[in-house]
């Protein structure tokens, strides 16, 4: 059975330049095309389909906001971002607005029909490029401990180190150290790329993200 | 005058006497109540004559006031019902007329005049009217003199040296000797205020000057961004495509002209993010985070955020939310560069619509005084002084604490 896809990208050459490769894979199917936010949502909301490729600026509404009406529907589609961005800000911003997958626009077709199958399965793909780290292996060197992991969910959630230290009843020099200590395991520079990379590791899961 | 003078006295004296002449022999109240029936002898304002009664050897029976003096100007010869003038010695003049009473036990009437008391002091005015009127005419020439050449000449210079003057580029000349001194103060108030006119303005000259020179210079900077990256690369890509064309090994070519598109497509990128981030739309909380990220990859520091949850909950303009980074970019940079510093603190706390961002560095901080925007421009501090001017423009508040060896401290404050 193929996936059935919706592709939004307000770029008409952008936008047929896609459309023409996933209408080459046999395995793909294209349901609708739209060039603004609002006919996307309409038409995810019509057609329900199994995948949604969404640009992130679109005039109407941008691709996050499409993902978080589609997640607050429970409509059971999942949302990859196509984009030209590669600012990691919009990666966990997409990601807490529901989207399963996170791709720029440079991607080979290879990637690309990696990316639509593994989120068409449930999984969560994010393009390599957008922390530079991530893609040359895809498991953990050293385990976390219960006590990282939690302040990297939080710290994740958006709360500062003086929040973090607060909720779990530590210094905040201690959740320094932590943090310092899961960027060292994780091979990570910041924050943001921690959890994107204990995400793509499976360390965290997108739900726990999620799960305010 | 002189005429109407003696025959007032005549008169007086003739109907005195006629009526003396006719009463009994005894000098009685009644005759005294008769005398008050002339206005001489009330109470009444003073009259410039007198009237008296002499008995036969000159001496004053009854007399109205002014009077006692007569046994000084008596003299038996002066003539009968006739009105002479007459000077005593102490060169008062005199009009008088005597008149006979015709009873057994005889005297006389006198009735007289003083010319001082009659004319006053005009008498005395009269001769020294014309040096009076020299003395004031003089005085009133010398003083509309003075008042014209110490107000009214000073004043008319002073109208013309501010109706020639343009503010900005002239000050005013110094006002020549000898005015008053309310005049000098309000040309040296004028002159101080021109001063500063065109000190303001020589600064504002600068500043625009320098604000032209730093937006070509920023334009020079992105045409050689463009040129030596994305142009180079998109050349390269033509050659590249050119070649397959021609080539055999076309897969290995296309390898190649992939790896070039990809190469331009992050130049271009990253010269968007330095022109506006488009992720600042994402809000202040994530705009802020992405930036210190990629300051620290960027200069190999540490940039740690501390940002308020509280935050995520106004809506922050995209317009301010890009002032802010422009002032970390900023704060960062000279922290690296001039400060060397390896830590950098950016703090970001909301009370009420009150947003404060404090970044601070371990670098070796500077002297810094409290200066204003323009004067950090002209003097080429134009980093501080476009922080300064972004806060501004917010209505919003920039505060640079730093010392030699203490690092600094840049505390920016706005209203959301």
């Amino acid at each position: 059975m193929s996936v059935r896809i919706l592709l939004a990208d307000d770029h008409p050459l952008t936008r047929s330049g896609i459309a023409e490769f996933v209408k080459r894979e046999s395995t793909f199917e294209l349901v609708a095309e739209a060039e603004d936010g609002i006919s996307a949502w309409e038409q995810i909301f019509t057609l329900k389909p199994d995948v949604a490729l969404l640009d992130i600026r679109m005039p109407g509404l941008d691709g996050v906001t499409v993902a978080q009406k589609v997640k607050n529907e429970g409509i059971n589609t999942a949302i990859v971002m196509l984009t030209s961005y590669d600012a990691q800000q919009y990666v966990i911003a997409s990601l807490r607005a529901g989207a399963r997958g996170f791709v720029l626009k440079t991607v080979s077709p290879k990637e690309l029909t990696t990316a639509i199958n593994t989120v068409a399965k449930g999984g969560l793909y994010l393009d390599p490029e957008v922390a530079s780290v991530m893609g040359e292996q895809d498991f953990i060197p050293e385990q976390l401990s219960v006590r990282e992991r939690e302040v990297l969910l939080l710290a994740a959630k958006g709360l500062s180190s003086k929040e973090v230290a607060k909720q779990l009843f530590i210094s905040e020099r201690t959740v320094q150290t932590h943090l310092a200590s899961i960027y060292d395991k994780l091979g990570s520079r910041n924050k943001t790329e921690a959890l994107l990379l204990a995400l793509k590791y499976g360390v965290v899961t997108l739900e726990e993200l999620l799960d305010d | 005058m002189e005429a109407a003078v003696s025959s007032y006295v005549q008169d007086l004296a003739e109907s005195m006497s006629f009526h003396l002449s006719s009463e009994s022999d005894v000098w009685t109240f009644q005759m005294l109540s008769d005398f008050t029936r002339y206005p001489f002898f009330s109470w009444g304002p003073s009259i410039p004559g007198w009237v008296a009664l002499l008995d036969q050897d000159a001496r004053v029976i009854i007399a109205s006031p002014g009077a006692m003096n007569i046994a000084a100007i008596w003299n038996p010869e002066f003539p009968v019902g006739k009105a002479i003038r007459i000077t005593d010695r102490q060169g008062a003049q005199y009009t008088l007329a005597v008149y006979p009473v015709k009873r057994a036990s005889g005297g006389y009437v006198v009735a007289a005049v003083s010319w001082s008391q009659l004319l006053g002091g005009l008498v005395g005015v009269t001769r020294i009217w014309p040096i009076l009127i020299v003395i004031i005419g003089l005085s009133s020439f010398f003083a509309i003199r003075l008042l014209w050449s110490k107000l009214v000449t000073p004043l008319q210079s002073l109208v013309a040296e501010i109706d020639s003057m343009t503010l900005g580029k002239d000050v005013p000349d110094q006002l020549g000797e000898g005015t008053i001194q309310e005049i000098d103060s309000v040309h040296s108030a004028l002159m101080r205020y021109a001063q500063a006119a065109v000190e303001r303005d020589n600064l504002r000259n600068s500043y625009v000057k320098d604000v032209v020179r730093a937006q070509e210079q920023e334009r020079m900077d992105m045409a050689r961004e463009l040129h030596d990256g994305p142009l180079q690369d998109i050349t390269a890509l033509l050659q590249q495509i050119h070649m397959v064309a021609m080539d055999e090994n076309k897969t290995s070519r296309l390898k190649r002209a992939e790896i070039i598109a990809k190469s331009v497509v992050r130049e271009l990128r990253s010269l968007c993010d330095e022109l506006a981030p488009p992720w600042m739309d994402l809000g202040l909380s994530e705009a802020m985070t992405e930036l210190a990220e990629r300051l620290a990859q960027v200069y190999d520091i540490s940039v740690f955020t501390d940002i308020d949850e509280a935050i995520r909950e106004v809506d922050v303009e995209n317009e301010k939310i890009l002032s802010l980074l422009r002032i970390v970019q900023e704060a960062v940079s000279n922290a690296v560069r001039h400060g060397e510093a390896d830590e950098v603190d950016i703090q970001l706390r909301r009370e009420g619509d009150l947003i404060t961002m404090e970044i601070s560095d371990n670098g070796k901080g500077f002297d810094a005084g409290d200066i204003n925007h323009e004067t950090l421009r002209v003097e080429g501090h134009r980093g501080l002084a476009s922080m300064k001017e972004r806060m501004s423009l917010m209505n919003g508040s920039l505060k640079i604490a730093s010392e030699q060896g203490k690092g600094t401290v840049i505390t920016a404050s706005f209203k959301s």
